[in-house]
């Protein structure tokens, strides 16, 4: 178990044989931020060289650079969610309580990409990943709307069902890939896109769906099922270039090698909510909890960031 | 003695909707119809009193529980699975209102009033169910609380300070004086009706116990649920169970305590209750069992709306 200076720990939880290859027994876990009231939304710009991350309840998104800590984005940022960036390396926002998929702009202005499906309101969209020809895809769930302490311009839902969306490369075409969901959370594909990995927080598992050529999805099989009693749910989760697994659940960060058998967890005292790939070989991962955004470091690189 | 017009005046309870999913909550009369809510379905549903139709007012509604108006129609629900009381607007959209209180997010409302003023007292007793998403410890009591506008921004005021699970809330007709069903009936405590006079800036003075309801060796009986005021400003208020007691009943107390007449209901666990249909004179009231019940009586409501 390593600590760092301020006391947080990491410990690793070795369930299966393998999980050695993925990760030290004793690896780095710094606390690069601290003080937020939610963090989410992880991302590391490779361009600038620096994370982006959002505070949900603090209503802000922020970057942290190394060696230059912590600065605001955009406040307030109506409670924004998950982030990603797309190809043209701006920053593309699950919009959570604003009921929106935006974007940043080049020139810094704000780009509303979705509210809408077929006439109604979305619901508040919470994770999001840019596909390699460009089209977005996003979960959108309803607990924007109804998480106490959460504050959406409108918190009646309108869709009968939460599920997951795709935005087309040139904008113009929403589509409802998946609408059978009981919370939709974090998504990933993995390396070579033929899979997304989609997780549902409630059920507390985790689905494969095969991506047909036009970006739609076939239908879904269990991919692996969450385990543990600690605090921490299905929520951010991301793929390595192996094809391994890693997904927020109870008592940190669960792994699963690229079948869903789990190998074992990177256990944190605090409540996990997402996570990044980062830093110039991507063999970083940038943990964003509750309180605090922490740093360890992996074996095998994450699939990087557009 | 009952006399042969007592027996001609005996309120018969029907039931006109159900029975639904879990118990049924809120009622409030909206000038031609009954709204009610059934929160462990997550809707609000309208019973058209002249035509006996049953419509859905709102669905995906995280348990919202009690209902009521403002003298100029705005209407409040208290949604206890997100721990905040909601603003039901025409246009089919939903708001949130100030949910924060020291630093803490408030408990879970069960029902509320609006006085003149546009204010929303309500009632914020802790709840066995727990509120979605990630736990959050309630507040360290559970009292009435009141919303206030100030410059269009909702803000929080505590207003009892010695309440441990209020239940029904009601105001006087001169709003001079707030009544409080508690609800907290453990160890030797019986459930009771407190008056609270309302002081000029809002706050509340000391309490008078009004009523209270008994123990016998079979426990506490079951203390106010719902309450509403007849055009004598009386509270009619339903109360008790089979469990102990008298069984479930209507009280009428007179605006100082007197219990008038009480009138006993054909089903177990009454929640709350509201006057309604064109003379007002019909009182609904909701029920443990799901159902919502109407009875001709010779009162009439009070109605609060213009």
């Amino acid at each position: 178990m390593r600590n760092n200076t301020k006391g947080q720990k990491m410990h690793i939880e070795t369930i299966a044989p393998g999980l050695e290859r993925l990760i030290e027994s004793n690896p780095p876990f710094d606390r690069v931020v601290h003080g937020i009231q939610f963090g989410e939304g992880p991302v590391w710009d490779r361009r600038a060289g620096r994370l982006y991350f959002v505070d949900i309840l603090g209503n802000t998104i922020w970057k942290w650079t190394p060696g230059v800590g912590r600065e605001a984005v955009l406040h307030p940022s109506g409670y924004a969610d998950g982030m990603t960036l797309d190809r043209q390396g701006r920053l593309v926002v699950a919009g959570w309580s604003l009921r929106t998929v935006w974007r940043f702009e080049k020139d810094g202005s704000l780009k509303t990409l979705v509210s809408h499906y077929q006439g109604k309101k979305i619901n508040t969209p919470n994770d999001i990943v840019v596909r390699s020809d460009g089209s977005i895809y996003w979960t959108d769930s309803r607990g924007g709307l109804i998480i106490p302490g959460m504050v959406p311009v409108d918190c009646q839902p309108y869709l009968d069902y939460q599920g997951v969306f795709r935005l087309s490369a040139d904008g113009t075409q929403v589509s409802l890939l998946i609408d059978d969901c009981e919370s939709p959370n974090g998504l990933a594909f993995s390396p070579d896109e033929s899979v997304l990995y989609v997780n549902d927080t409630r059920r507390a598992h985790i689905r494969a769906f095969d991506v047909r050529a036009d970006g739609s999805l076939g239908t879904g099989r269990l991919f692996h099922r969450l385990t543990g009693k600690e605090e921490g749910v299905a929520d951010g989760m991301k793929v390595d270039t192996e094809g391994n697994v890693y997904c927020t659940g109870p008592g940190g960060i669960h792994v699963t090698d690229p079948d869903g058998n789990l190998l074992g967890r990177l256990k944190i005292a605090e409540h996990c909510t997402n996570f990044a790939w980062g830093d110039e070989d991507w063999r970083s991962m940038y943990i964003t909890t509750h309180e605090s955004v922490y740093r360890t470091r992996v074996k095998i690189p994450g699939v990087a960031t557009w | 003695m009952v006399t042969k017009d007592d027996q001609a005046m005996a309120w018969r309870f029907e039931r006109v909707a159900g029975p639904y999913q879990g118990p049924t909550g809120g009622v409030a009369w909206d000038g031609e119809a009954m709204l009610f809510s059934v929160p462990n379905e997550g809707r609000i549903m309208r019973f058209n009193a002249t035509t006996g139709a049953i419509g859905e007012y709102r669905r995906y509604m995280n348990r919202v529980n009690g209902l009521g108006f403002g003298a100029d129609g705005d209407f409040y629900g208290c949604q206890e699975g997100s721990r905040r009381i909601v603003q039901f607007h025409p246009d089919g959209s939903t708001t949130t209102t100030a949910t924060w209180l020291d630093g803490k997010i408030h408990n879970y409302p069960s029902d509320l009033v609006v006085d003149k003023a546009g204010r929303v007292w309500f009632s914020d007793p802790c709840n066995a169910t727990p509120a979605i998403g990630i736990y959050r410890p309630p507040l360290d009591h559970a009292s009435v609380l009141r919303l206030e506008r100030d410059q269009g921004a909702w803000r929080l005021v505590l207003v009892t300070r010695d309440t441990n699970a209020p239940r029904a809330v009601l105001l006087s007709a001169d709003e001079t004086i707030l009544y409080v069903s508690e609800g907290d009936c453990r160890g030797e405590r019986n459930c009771a009706l407190r008056s609270y006079p309302v002081n000029a800036d809002g706050s509340v003075g000391p309490y008078e116990e009004l009523h209270a309801f008994g123990i016998d060796h079979r426990g506490a009986h079951r203390g106010i649920e719902g309450m509403c005021l007849d055009s004598g400003h009386n509270i009619v208020a339903c109360a008790g169970s089979r469990q102990s007691g008298p069984g479930p009943l209507v009280y009428v107390f007179s605006p100082g305590g007197v219990v008038l007449e009480t009138r006993p209901l054909p089903f177990d666990m009454p929640m709350r209750c509201a006057f309604g249909d064109a003379d007002l004179c019909s009182l609904y009231v909701t029920s443990g069992d799901g159902g919502v019940y109407r009875a001709k009586t010779e009162r009439k409501g009070l109605l609060k709306r213009q």
